[in-house]
């Protein structure tokens, strides 16, 4: 039996007092409702029994008298735990002892709905600026913009007085602002490490600069048209994005998709990966101070980008995608482009994985650096290329397959080194994977139509969606109450998941480290931004930008 | 995964690089080919539109207002707005909308930024191979 | 009388100041140009043929921009400390032959090799006074990391440039470059690879990019530099790129000498000069364009615990080698 059946009875097996409700209505798809309060227990037993069960993400969801919260466990397939907590008084335990890696989680449903986790280390704002005013939760269902416009105090105080909090191990305080414009910001994020000389100590990451409320903005689209929305979410894995939320609503609408838009959806969807892993893999020369590197890699990239436009008409934004299908057909002359950009493409990849494991001062920078043991990164909940690094062989292209995988024979790139180097070479190695697959892919394609019909309204119903984004799995939760817009809509995306990682790899290493090992997350927001530092032996604290931390050195007597 | 550390061919392939033609091109004195498909600027036929509503009602970022011109009630497209997705296209039950490879759309005035169904009437008989430009 | 036409004419205008100026500017272009098609992109294109013009461009822009002086610094010092390091640079090159001679005729003398690296080193001394003047922690950061990897390696630079002074018998550099019958890149060519290497490092370009890669970014010691100040300051920095390409061009590959084919042999100095300057110049940002950016520690690792003891064991190697090679030299 595999992994997904395995879970499913082990849960069957121990915790049929604690079910309520119990429905398996497609394969690999689980949604079990338990009594209150058992959620730890199902979890527990899921690590226990389950080898590399991970946590995907936390789902809050306005029952109008509820909050239902849902806890995606990947185990093979989907296990969905829900847990309903009242509206009222919505307090809820903790999971984040048994597993670390729920900690942002569990903050974004405080932020952002109001449920109370007890016992959670550190429960604060993770994606609302701090001068929010307090009791405002915009994901219920009868939040409005503008509702209520006094802020609490000024955020130039709140930020202070809460940053004042942090430093009370620190002496006298020397603050110097950076302020948030800033030639080095590619995308805003903060993160404030305390160094004891030159070793990082701890950090601790403050997010949500560029949250756009899109969970609340897709409830008042309809359907097809938060496909667009989606796409939106991120340039580079646009796809993944139109991928996963199209899956699920056809999951909740019962379509039927016809084989050949799978296909052309893979072929798409792969087409991304190698875009964006060749794009990291240009941005780590580039943080590494490899500037030929970087042009090279993006150079290289090119062909992608112009078959991609062929296919789509456009280079980032796709728009290929549709509920029930894909908008456009292949024809045999862009099939034959293809291979041959694909073939282009190969040639330099191949390249450029010799250059990463062979390159001297490349090794020098990336090797035994930003470590992340393996049982760790099963407690952090990391995915894609991140986990693949530390040797956990878990994609959901294998373990869950969608769209036209279930077909197409792959390898997961795994590597045991858990350090930066094997992350950078874990993506390396998966753009060669990636043009196999299209290859296979194109060579396959299947007759047929393009898309069905589908109609505006979908029927009432949930459904959970995973798929392998370039830079992990990526999990969106659609919920519909039988109208043509939806009731909810939960998008995770991977970058939020390794996060978690970050202070567990960063501790202990050096500042100079840090860009490679951000780097190597590759994060989608690229955190490459001001960073707050914290010495906690001379009580100094200073803001730096990510290329002079990329140039620190043993700094004893330097400011 | 120790390799041995040669010397990398990349020191081969850049000094090499110096021999090869720039990759980048010197735009716009330089023509710039766009694939056939391309999501570019709307053309819009007002003969074949019936005013029902459907693309106003359909564009996810509410780039279109149904505007009155000559009696009838026609698109008018927001350009700031639009994200290109031609929704609208596909919704159009008299395909009345089609798009083309203009992709040079900059302007320095506010009204440049819409295109008003007045532009296609003195153009009844826009053909679909007008849509594709290319940089003059 | 020292100062009469010829001496106002060679320190001023050939091979005296504009004439560095406009080599200046032209290795700056030939840098960026050079860099930009080992990344097979087009560089510097618009302004003039190739774009040649495109540092003038660059500097006309930097002296019609605002000149801003922080409240609080010192302010003869903040105005002085790059127009210090610009003059130093500006005087080391006139110890440093171009057509044969000094700028200052007849003004060479034994020791003016180490005159050459002492003025260096004060020039980067007041590079550090610039960014020490600034009064801002970026600042203070940038200079700081250029004094300490600008003086970590000068102590192997100055012991491998002891090694053709060695070869020549004189710390003349007019002697040192009339001595070379065959370039001492052949002769000692561990002492050149060396020198080549630790000259990256004190032009601080890549792999010892560290200090320009904040500076490019946040500023470095340039933060609260602005207008013709900095002007001064990206001067002084292009000035000690061209001391550090001539220095090997005088130390190991012969100086000005060559084949003089017809007419002033001056003339022909000056471009066997300006040719192998340009080509280590080329060779130089090869190398920076091949490799990635070390970690500080690890550069100042590299510095004590490999350049140096290397350097010494060239010195060692030329002292001994020396005695087969006097006959070569003659």
């Amino acid at each position: 039996m595999n992994k997904f059946e395995n879970a499913v009875e082990v849960l069957k097996n121990n915790l049929a007092d604690a079910i309520v409700e119990f429905r398996v209505p497609k394969p690999r798809k689980a949604y079990i409702l338990l009594k209150p309060e058992r959620h730890r227990d199902a979890i527990s037993l899921l690590l226990k029994h389950v080898e590399n069960a991970e946590l995907s993400t936390i789902t809050g969801t306005d029952l109008g008298n509820e909050i239902e919260l849902n806890y995606h466990m990947a185990c093979g397939g989907t296990v969905t735990l829900k847990n309903r907590v009242s509206r009222e008084k919505p307090v809820i335990r903790t999971i984040t002892d048994i597993l670390p890696g729920a900690n942002l989680y569990e903050r974004e449903v405080f932020d952002l709905l109001g449920v109370i986790f007890v016992g959670h280390p550190n429960l604060k704002r993770l994606m609302l600026p701090e001068n929010w005013p307090k009791g405002n939760y915009p994901l219920r269902r009868d939040w409005e913009p503008h509702a209520n416009q006094e802020s609490g105090s000024n955020s130039e105080e709140t930020s202070q007085k809460e940053s004042a909090g942090e430093l009370d191990d620190a002496g006298s305080i020397i603050n110097v602002v950076v302020g948030p414009q800033h030639p080095v910001l590619h995308e805003p994020e903060r993160f404030s490490f305390k160094v004891d000389g030159e070793t990082v100590v701890d950090v601790e990451m403050r997010l949500g600069y560029v949250h756009r409320g899109i969970e609340k903005a897709a409830e008042r689209m309809m359907f097809f048209q938060d496909v667009f929305l989606v796409e939106r979410i991120c340039g580079i894995c646009n796809a993944a994005h139109t991928t996963c939320f199209c899956q699920a609503v056809e999951d909740i609408g019962n379509i039927d998709t016809p084989p050949r838009a799978l296909y052309l959806r893979t072929i798409i969807h792969e087409l991304n990966r190698v875009h964006s892993h060749l794009l990291l893999l240009g941005v780590a020369g580039h943080l590494l101070g490899f500037e030929a590197l970087f042009q090279h890699v993006w150079r290289d990239r090119e062909p992608i980008m112009d078959l991609v436009e062929r296919i789509t008409g456009n280079r980032l934004m796709s728009g290929f995608n549709t509920i029930g299908g894909v908008r456009r057909d292949l024809g045999p002359n862009i099939v034959a482009k293809a291979r041959k950009n694909v073939e282009e493409v190969r040639k330099r990849a191949k390249f450029y994985k010799t250059v990463f494991e062979e390159d001297l001062t490349l090794r020098l920078r990336t090797e035994g650096i930003g470590v992340l043991s393996k049982s760790d990164a099963l407690k952090l909940c990391v995915a894609g290329p991140v986990a693949r690094g530390s040797g956990i062989a878990v994609d959901v292209r294998k373990d869950d397959p969608y769209a036209a995988y279930g077909e197409i024979p792959f390898n997961v790139i795994c590597y045991k080194e858990c350090d930066t180097w094997a992350r950078l070479m874990v993506r390396a190695e998966e753009v060669l994977e990636s043009l196999d697959i299209i290859d296979y892919a194109l060579s396959h394609i299947p007759g047929g139509r393009l898309r069905v019909r589908v109609q505006r309204k979908q029927p009432e119903g949930e459904a959970v969606s995973r798929v392998e984004a370039p830079r992990g799995e990526l999990i969106h939760y659609v919920k519909s109450d039988g109208t043509a817009y939806p009731y909810r809509v939960k998008v995770r995306s991977p970058t939020l998941a390794n996060l978690v990682a970050f202070p567990e790899i960063i501790r202990g290493a050096y500042i100079a480290d840090i860009p490679a090992v951000i780097g190597s997350l590759d994060p989608c927001f690229s955190c490459t931004d001001r960073m707050v530092f914290l010495d906690t032996q001379k009580g100094q604290r200073w803001h730096w930008s990510l290329d002079e931390v990329n140039n620190s050195k043993n700094r004893n007597g330097l400011i | 995964m120790a390799k041995r550390r040669r010397l990398p061919a990349l020191i081969k392939d850049v000094g090499l690089c110096i021999f090869k033609k720039p990759f980048t091109r010197e735009y716009p004195a330089v023509k710039v080919e766009v694939p056939e498909g391309y999501r570019g600027r709307h053309i819009f036929y007002p003969d074949k539109c019936i005013s029902c509503g459907l693309c106003e009602r359909d564009c996810p970022a509410n780039a279109i207002e149904l505007v009155e011109v000559s009696g009838k009630r026609m698109p008018m497209f927001y350009l700031d707005r639009c994200i290109f997705c031609y929704q609208c296209a596909e919704s159009c039950p008299r395909e009345a909308i089609k798009l083309s490879t203009n992709f040079e759309m900059a302007t320095t005035e506010k009204k440049g930024m819409l295109i008003t169904p007045e532009e296609f009437i003195s153009k009844q008989k826009v053909t679909p191979d007008e849509g594709k430009q290319h940089v003059a | 009388m020292a100062l009469d036409l010829i001496f106002i004419v060679r320190a001023l205008v050939f091979p005296g100041f504009l004439f560095l100026l406009v080599l200046v500017l032209f290795f700056d272009w030939f840098e960026r140009k050079v860099a930009a098609r080992f990344q097979n992109r087009m560089g510097p294109s618009y302004t003039g043929p190739f774009g040649i013009l495109q540092p003038i461009a660059d500097y006309i822009k930097l002296f019609s921009k605002e000149d801003i002086t922080p409240k609080q610094t010192n302010k003869l010092l903040f105005v002085a400390a790059p127009i210090l390091a610009f003059s130093l640079f500006v005087f080391a090159l006139f110890f440093i032959p171009i057509d044969g001679s000094n700028v200052i005729l007849n003004s060479s003398f034994e020791g003016d090799l180490i005159l050459v690296l002492l003025l260096v080193t004060l020039a980067n001394f007041g590079i550090f006074l610039s960014g020490w003047a600034s009064l801002n922690p970026y600042s203070e950061i940038g200079a700081t990391r250029v004094l300490t990897q600008f003086l970590g390696y000068d102590i192997p630079l100055i012991i491998l440039a002891i090694c053709p002074a060695f070869l020549a018998k004189s710390l003349s550099l007019v002697n040192i470059t009339a001595s070379q019958s065959i370039p001492f890149a052949l002769l000692i060519p561990w002492s050149c690879v060396l020198f080549v290497i630790v000259l990256q490092a004190e032009l601080e370009k890549d792999p010892f990019d560290i200090p320009h890669a904040e500076t490019e970014i946040v500023g470095g010691y340039e933060t609260e530099y602005s207008g013709r100040k900095l002007a001064f300051i990206k001067l002084s920095e292009d000035f000690q790129f061209l001391i550090g390409a001539a220095l090997v061009t005088e130390l190991f590959l012969g100086g000005s000498y060559g084949p003089v084919l017809f007419g002033m042999p001056e003339l022909w100095y000056v471009f066997w000069f300006m040719v192998k300057t340009i080509g280590v110049a080329f060779f130089l940002e090869y190398v920076g364009n091949v490799s990635a950016r070390l970690r500080i520690d690890q550069v100042v690792h590299g510095n004590w615990k490999l350049l140096i003891p290397l350097s010494i064991l060239s010195l060692a190697l030329t002292v001994i080698v020396e005695p087969l090679l006097r006959s070569v030299i003659g």
